[in-house]
């Protein structure tokens, strides 16, 4: 045994890792089973109470249920993060491509568009229908084979055409940009699980949305124009007597005691909130324990731990609280989480006036610098004269207010106004990287020129149909594997049952690698998963086969086991490898679901080699150690 | 237990008869491709593809007809799976005409008169698949927009801002389908299950890259293969995969469409499928091969031909037995497996018989014969 302890060592470590790997997964099913079971009553005592409720309506109910008990507790959360993650086919949702239209968007740029342009853009559409070239070349060789220069539409006079490509290049591609990063703060918003929104090629972008089935809503947040507000921040004052109002109705306390009349009272009969036990404050302030303001800044912003999210908005949006929130006042999240503590996001919230002061539509560029004086980052934007005009109205009002840049309903910046700004050239500083300082560039610049964004590929797998497939797939995978593992039983005996024991570790590590990589399992995936289980049997039936061979030739067992793994090691490496090499072209080469099949080959194969070359060999070799007699049938 | 103790079958004597059989296989499935050719799945042509589940069967027939009235071309109507209430529904379409858009636009513009008479609105801009208009109120626009989506138009807001005027309705094949399905089938409802929208760009690359990745496959193999073995190994085993892949190729365009419930369209799980019965048929080869190459070591003045029959004769249990259990698991996948499933699982099992038939028969009859022409009956390790 001492010879093989480190063996043994190093296997029941690996293993350990596994198990490490695969816990959040077994972890969120039975979390998700749980949920299913509260949801489920929930929804008996839901439509008891309103037996007339429209299936919306519960389902709204529902999914904030089911978002508040997701966002309690941390460690659902993270086991959720952390499982193996389920493709579109799976479990359901949306895939969706969508193409930024560089051609309208260069209709749009184009100044004193004639026939002659009209006629280029209708050959280049042509052209781009069915190349992969990009547009703003094809349009330039279009004009050309025309004998036009492009300053003719675009740019300056002198400008020569290769500067204005690249000019318009530049635009196309910042058009991409943009959109992707309206797109992702959209779906942040909308809070999908797991979505996925990457580049494929130069304009077009893949979003995968699964679970979600609601097309026109997915749709529409894809496809609108993003929304650019400027919204007044409330001044402290104003906002923590509000917040000081709604604390009272959560707490269940009488309004009518006007908030003079209060604080005399809490002089002399109560205690101040520092001198309140834990249990008291959270009684007296149920809003302040989860939305903490910052006593240290001159603000009125609230911050509220990720978690705590779906709370305050829960509290926000009871009726009774909405009913001494005034009409023209409106609470907004930041868009990211500001600080971290404690692995969470904290998120602030703000107390802006509700209608806009100014909308997006007058700025015209949004540009990332560095402030020469202090080369600490800045953004500067330009507004047209109609905007220009109104806001040095708004700024010359407001100093030393802050204003609130909100796009799509989340606030990127609130930058405090120091002067009237005349001539629509603002700066906006105090701005921590460089990086956020591109954020708040694209965002500015989201409320601009909208670059028309088109759907052109869509496919909606039915939740229905995900269900049905995954069930399926897996009941024919164990069906499979049963088969399998008796015949294995029968045919090797002992070396058979260890044969088994391979399989299933095989399996075990497939889909702990799965869950570590975080790569996300797929239908073909698991046909992967069922090609490995064929494979490994083979190189069980390779060894075992052979070692019978070498026992019919009248060696001992430790002798025959011995030459049997090192005659049947080089079919067994060499037949793996050569298919490690076709899926690692298939990832390579392949796209979507054919990768998906390749990845779980390779490791599939990885798992093969050291199951079959390691860990049962080292099982024989331990049984034979012990003097026992492994029967190989 | 065993299986095939101690035969001696002249495999290589007969390798004739085999390659007679073969090729007339290949050719027989080449007659079936050119004759009837291959369906190629939406993944490559591009196009519409909607699966409609109704609340009770209906008559195919039926809606076909209503589908084909619609006036989109060439449309498929089949059963999907076993059930009779869910029907796929195809159209090679991907943009519809002008003529056709023009009439969607009516109908939505008569459908606005129907909600308020005499409103004004224009319209603002007309993209290939969407149209806007421009209504005289945020509101109206908003009321407009709920309307139309209840009548089944796919409207929406322009943008969420509070003056937001303007309102973008979709136009596509499947709003022509769903419509057109709607005003036949009045005393049936029916959802849309799954709905795939593929650019005719999207299907080309697709079939680059597919076909990329074949022939690199292949070349890899033949390098890997020469580099581990001999050249002529290498070559062995690529002929013996183009015969699979031929033979297999031949099978699929036959079988499609005649038998129920599976459907052997070239799609991604399709191509999957050859890619895997590459890789299982050469590993299937490979130990075939290695068991040649060990012989050739120990015994290295035998004849050629009874090396290389007695290297197959003792692999022959283990290349049975592993076919059969990967055969055993593929079945459990045809038969259990699902719609989905079911393309992929029937063309690897006639990949795994195919495979199993050109390791034993075929791979080392081909460097056999190659061996005799042109070294000479020597090869050496």
């Amino acid at each position: 045994m001492k010879k093989y302890r480190f063996k043994i060592f190093l296997i029941l470590a690996i293993i350990g890792l596994g198990i490490y790997f695969l816990y959040p997964t077994i972890q969120d099913y039975f979390n998700s089973k749980e949920i299913q079971k509260v949801l489920q009553e929930r929804k008996e005592t839901y439509l008891k109470e309103h037996p007339n409720a429209k299936p919306a309506e519960l389902d709204r109910y529902l999914t904030q249920i089911e978002d508040s008990i997701r966002n309690a507790d941390p460690s659902i959360k993270k086991a959720r993060e952390k499982r193996i993650k389920l493709g579109l086919d799976l479990q359901g949702g949306m895939y969706i491509v969508l193409e930024v239209n560089t051609l309208k968007l260069l209709e749009k740029l184009a100044k004193n568009p004639d026939e002659n342009f009209y006629e280029i853009l209708k050959a280049t559409e042509n052209i781009v229908k069915v190349s992969e070239e990009p547009v703003v070349q094809v349009f330039a060789q279009e004009a050309k084979k025309r004998g036009i220069r492009l300053s003719r539409y675009f740019g300056e006079i002198r400008d020569d055409d290769d500067k204005i490509i690249s000019m318009l290049e530049k635009q196309a591609e910042d058009a991409v940009t943009r959109a992707q990063e309206i797109i992702r703060n959209r779906v942040d918003q909308y809070g999908v699980s797991e979505p996925s929104i990457h580049l494929s090629g130069s304009r077009r972008i893949i979003v995968e949305l699964p679970g979600v089935a609601r097309k026109e809503e997915a749709r529409q947040l894809l496809q609108g124009t993003a929304l650019l507000e400027f919204n007044l921040v409330k001044d402290p004052e104003f906002t923590f007597a509000l917040l000081e109002k709604i604390n009272k109705v959560l707490a269940g306390k009488p309004l009518e005691d006007t908030l003079v009349k209060d604080t005399a009272k809490a002089d002399t009969t109560k205690k101040s909130p520092d001198q309140m036990t834990k249990e008291e404050f959270e009684k007296e302030y149920p809003l302040f324990t989860v939305a903490v303001p910052n006593p240290q800044s001159q603000t009125a912003d609230l911050f509220v731990r990720e978690n705590d999210r779906t709370k305050v908005e829960m509290m926000l949006n009871r009726p009774e609280v909405q009913n001494v929130i005034p009409k023209d006042v409106k609470f907004v999240w930041s868009a990211k989480p500001e600080f971290y503590a404690e692995g969470q996001g904290i998120y602030r919230l703000y107390c802006v006036k509700a209608t806009p002061e100014l909308t997006g539509g007058v700025i015209t560029d949004a540009r990332a610098t560095l402030d020469p004086q202090n080369s600490s980052p800045i953004v500067t934007m330009e507004m047209n004269a109609e905007g220009a005009r109104d806001w040095a109205r708004i700024t010359g009002n407001n100093i030393d207010k802050r204003i609130a840049i909100i796009l799509d309903g989340v606030v990127f910046s609130a930058p405090t106004v120091r002067s009237k700004i005349t001539g629509g050239r603002s700066q906006i500083e105090n701005i921590g990287t460089l990086e956020e300082a591109k954020l708040l560039e694209i965002v500015l610049k989201a409320g601009a020129l909208p670059a028309p964004v088109e759907i052109i590929e869509e496919r909606v797998i039915g939740p229905s149909l995900g269900q049905d497939s995954i069930q399926k797939g897996l009941t024919s995978a164990f069906l499979g594997g049963l088969f399998v593992i008796i015949f294995m039983l029968i045919w090797y005996r002992t070396a058979g049952g260890v044969a088994d024991f391979a399989v299933i570790l095989n399996v075990f590590f497939i889909l702990a690698v799965l869950a570590g990589f975080g790569a996300t399992l797929t239908l073909p995936g698991i046909a992967g998963i069922i090609l490995t289980i064929g494979m490994a049997v083979d190189a069980n039936v390779l060894v075992n086969e052979r070692v019978r061979e070498e026992l019919k030739t009248g060696k001992t067992i430790k002798a025959a086991i011995d030459a049997g793994y090192s005659k049947a090691f080089s079919a067994i490496f060499d037949g793996n490898i050569t298919t490690f090499f076709t899926g690692l072209i298939l990832y390579q080469f392949g796209s979507g679901p054919i990768q998906g099949f390749a990845l779980t080959l390779m490791i599939g194969i990885a798992a093969t080699l050291f199951t079959q070359l390691f860990v049962t060999r080292l099982i024989f070799d331990v049984f034979v150690e012990q003097g026992k007699k492994p029967n190989f049938g | 237990m065993r299986l095939f103790e101690n035969i001696n079958i002249d495999f290589l004597g007969k390798r004739k008869t085999f390659y007679i059989i073969s090729i007339s296989l290949i050719v027989l499935g080449l007659i079936s491709v050119f004759v009837k050719g291959l369906e190629y799945g939406i993944d490559f042509k591009g196009g519409t593809e909607v699966i409609v589940s109704f609340n009770k069967p209906v008559q195919l027939a039926d809606v076909r007809t209503a589908a084909s009235q619609i006036g989109i071309g060439n449309v498929e109507v089949k059963t999907y799976g076993t059930t009779a209430e869910n029907v796929l529904i195809r159209t090679p379409l991907q943009e519809i005409s002008q003529e056709q858009f023009d009439r969607i636009v009516v109908n939505i513009k008569k459908a606005i008169e129907e909600v308020i008479p005499e409103t004004l609105y224009s319209v603002k801009d007309k993209a290939t698949n969407s149209i806007v208009f421009t209504f005289s109120s945020p509101d109206t626009a908003k009321f407009i927009v709920d309307q139309l989506l209840s009548k089944g138009f796919q409207a929406g807001l322009f943008s969420q801002e509070e003056t937001n005027r303007d309102i973008i309705v979709r136009v596509g094949v499947s709003d022509l389908i769903r419509e057109g399905l709607k005003n036949k089938f009045t005393n049936y409802s029916f959802e849309v299950i799954k709905e795939d929208k593929v650019g005719p760009k999207i299907g080309k690359e697709l079939r680059r890259d597919a076909v990329i990745a074949i022939f690199l496959s292949l070349i890899v193999i033949l390098i890997y293969l020469g580099f581990r073995f001999k050249f002529v190994f290498g070559v062995g085993a690529v002929l013996a995969l183009f015969h699979d892949v031929l033979v297999t190729l031949g099978f699929v365009s036959f079988f499609n469409g005649l038998i129920p419930g599976l459907n052997l369209e070239i799609t991604q799980s399709i191509i999957a499928a050859f890619l895997t019965l590459v890789g299982f048929s050469v590993n299937d080869t490979v130990v075939v091969f290695d068991r040649i190459r060990e012989n050739l070591k120990i015994h290295k003045t035998m004849d050629l031909k009874d090396l290389f029959n007695m290297s197959i004769n003792r692999t022959l249990s283990r290349t049975i037995l592993t076919s059969g259990t990967v055969f055993l698991v593929v079945l459990a996948l045809l038969l259990f497996g699902g719609e989905v499933n079911r393309g992929f699982a029937f063309t690897f099992m006639i990949g795994i018989i195919t495979g199993t038939y050109s390791s034993i028969y075929i791979a080392s009859a081909i460097v056999y014969d190659w061996t005799m022409k042109r070294k000479k009956g020597k090869i050496e390790f």
